[in-house]
């Protein structure tokens, strides 16, 4: 039995919900990849109380630093150990069924300890003080020491965290599945549904993979200097280069940049491969093929130097080209989202569709997608940009693509529960699910957006002081309609029925597909 | 009309819907007529669907494209170039910022004369926002500790007033409470 699986079985409610059948001969490619998704929804269930108790912090006046601390554990847990682990662990599971090549051994090991050890570390470090906002703002880490607001000892501890959970992010999760696609022997009895690169569904994972790599080496390059002085192993003068801001600020955006744009290749590679299993003519075609991966293609070329949109407010440190240049790069994210979009609606009406909920789900979560492109690129053009960076736009627009893929993952993870788990899940429960988390995701979303047109800031402990507690009030009914949604889901785990106890079962050879 | 939908939140707000709310309409029509409703095959031949792909793909492209050409006169960068190029005098803002204050000079500004803010940070990020007496949000800009240059813009008030600063790069617990006034007199006084 692997490691995994026997961590799994000892995790209280996570086992009900994510246990693995270590009989069906299927444990390679479900253990770990069930047990990275156990994780993620604890942290989300971290996440969304987080979530909650901001505007409840505000309302009741309970202090800014408690605000700052929530802000800065709510965003750091949905991000990386929610959002990301629940994507490697699909993803994973995917990948294995689709090429026949199991996930074990110490990768899937370390994939799963630095995420989840490192957000760890993180959190304690929070904790402690340390309320850096889920982007660091280097060298705001350093400041923070200096004036007084947290420890030496507690910086080095939130660093060691983050740069855990950078190596699981940049270089294990890639490596493992760029392992799989071209390395290693295809075991014919772990195969699920035999896919090549020509299909979208596996292509956005490669180039996702990469993405992550090359975009994420120099950041880590320079967060790993950083590091090596903090412990003191070397000099802080050695590494003074590394510490420049600009220099820190400029390969994190770069990175945290392309990691949202991998996130949205890998989701909609997700989508591409899962729509054509519920069309209701049986056909199992994408529309048109050329069409979704030409989305993909461009999404990643538009997508390398679009990040300069965040820094288009320093004029003229950045200069006026480069900050056009990524007004018009982010644009051209957009033409590739417009191709997905057409081939999402195409195959649709071209050959039906089974209104099953994971589909359902994930169509809703592409919705919210679409939102938060739409978003994205407003506030991406120049002129824009001058009125809505450092507004609260932004933090709508970073929760809604996180919500975003998030939920198109859940769809995801439904269509793959029955053969990870050997258990089904009740489509009135999720219904109900994607009923009203698509109503609080939108409903949040649109408030942040207009919160921001309003000029609220983000990161700020004080929504009365410009007029804005209203939009404040507006975030909790929306984040709790999403929480309701959650726990409907939660339930839905819980009572997953075992697939052998349902008389005339179809799910699990369907599923297996 | 263009100055109130470029240079405003709001006017984002409108273009954020005008591309969500057409697309919101179809999907849902799409999706649920195709699985609530009749979800057989469509009986539409191929090459329609070429036209409508290239038609929509088209419609993007142009969306796209005069959406951000339009949009030119409307940047910071821009009014920048052009105040300077005007050759009128252009009144000089240099402040800094640390944690978690702004140290502005008591320049007087007035209505219609061009202003040059240069913004420096003295230790961690920040941001250096002005806001209209509305709440309007007329410019940020962001304030990155060790540059050479300060961080620079040229803006034209047209409104006197006193304006609220607010920083807007979160700086640490006391991020909230980095504000200052700029106040705007009418021409001549």
């Amino acid at each position: 039995m692997l490691a995994a699986t026997k961590i799994l079985q000892r995790l209280p409610f996570f086992n009900r919900m994510f246990g693995v059948d270590a009989e069906d001969g299927l444990q390679e490619i479900n253990s770990w990849p069930a047990l990275m998704i156990a994780s993620s929804f604890i942290w989300l269930a971290v996440a969304g109380l987080l979530g909650v108790a901001m505007p409840l912090i505000q309302r009741f006046e309970l202090g800014s630093d408690l605000f700052y601390m929530a802000l800065t554990a709510h965003g750091a847990a949905l991000a990386f150990p929610f959002s990301f682990q629940l994507m490697a662990g699909i993803s994973l599971h995917r990948a294995g069924g689709c090429v026949g090549k199991p996930i074990t051994g110490v990768l899937p090991a370390l994939i799963f300890i630095c995420m989840n050890l490192g957000a760890a570390l993180l959190t304690v470090a929070i904790l402690l003080g340390f309320s850096v906002s889920l982007v660091v703002m280097y060298p705001l880490p350093v400041v923070g020491v200096a004036t007084g607001q947290w420890s030496f000892n507690t910086l080095v501890l939130g660093f060691t965290g983050i740069a855990l959970v950078l190596t699981m992010m940049i270089y294990l999760y890639p490596v493992q599945l760029l392992k799989m696609m071209f390395f290693g022997k295809k075991r014919e009895d772990l195969i699920l549904s035999e896919r090549t690169l020509d299909d979208p569904g596996m292509l956005g994972m490669v180039i996702a993979a990469l993405v992550l790599i090359v975009m994420g080496t120099p950041l880590m390059i320079i967060a790993s200097y950083v590091l090596v002085a903090l412990w003191g192993i070397i000099p802080l003068d050695v590494v003074a280069w590394a510490t420049k801001p600009v220099v820190f600020q400029f390969a994190f955006f770069t990175f945290a940049h392309n990691l949202m744009e991998a996130m949205a290749l890998m989701v909609i590679s997700g989508i591409y491969a899962t729509l054509p299993l519920y069309l209701a003519d049986g056909t199992r075609e994408l529309y048109s093929k050329r069409l979704a991966n030409a989305a993909l293609w461009i999404l990643l070329i538009t997508s390398f130097s679009s990040f300069f949109h965040h820094f288009i407010t320093l004029l003229p440190n950045l200069p006026a080209s480069l900050a056009y240049h990524g007004n018009i790069m982010s644009w051209g994210t957009g033409i590739g989202a417009a191709l997905s979009i057409f081939t999402i609606l195409a195959t649709i009406w071209k050959h039906g569709l089974r209104k099953e909920p994971g589909i359902m789900i994930a169509l809703m979560g592409f919705v919210i997608y679409v939102m938060d492109g739409a978003s994205a690129l407003v506030t991406s053009n120049v002129a824009w940009s001058f009125q809505l960076h450092g507004t609260m736009w932004q933090s709508g627009h970073t929760m809604t693509v996180l919500i975003a893929m998030s939920m198109m993952w859940i769809g995801v993870l439904y269509h793959h529960y029955p053969v990870m788990t050997g258990r089904t899940l009740s489509d009135k429960q999720g219904n109900w699910f994607m009923v009203l988390f698509t109503a609080g995701a939108l409903g949040a979303g649109l408030v942040m957006l207009a919160g921001g047109a309003a000029g609220m800031p983000r990161r700020f402990a004080d929504w009365a002081q410009g007029g804005w507690a209203v939009y404040g009030d507006l975030i909790l009914v929306t984040g709790l309609l999403m929480a309701v949604g959650l726990i409907i889901l939660a339930a839905n785990f819980m009572k997953s029925r075992k697939l052998d106890e349902i008389p005339g079962s179809a799910s699990a050879p369907e599923a297996a597909e | 009309m263009l100055e109130s939908f470029y240079l405003t939140g709001w006017g984002a707000f409108g273009m954020m819907l005008f591309m969500l709310v057409p697309f919101m309409a179809v999907f849902f029509y799409v999706v649920l007529s195709k699985s609530y409703g009749d979800s057989s095959p469509s009986k539409a031949p191929q090459s329609s669907f070429v036209k409508m792909e290239r038609a929509w793909i088209g419609l993007v492209i142009v969306v796209f494209v005069a959406v951000n050409i339009a949009s030119i006169d409307f940047m910071p960068t821009t009014a920048t170039a052009k105040a300077v190029a005007s050759g009128e005098k252009i009144t000089e803002v240099s402040f800094t910022a640390e944690s978690w204050s702004f140290d502005l000079p008591e320049t007087k500004i007035e209505v219609g004369k061009p202003i040059r803010f240069s913004g420096k940070s003295l230790d961690t990020m920040h941001g250096f926002a002005v806001y209209h007496p509305d709440g309007k949000v007329l410019f940020t800009m962001m304030l990155m500790p060790g540059l050479e240059s300060p961080t620079s813009l040229i803006h034209t008030f047209k409104d006197a007033g006193t304006y609220t600063v607010r920083c807007l790069e979160y700086c640490g617990n006391s991020h909230h409470e980095m504000r200052d006034e700029l106040v705007v007199v009418a021409a001549g006084s």
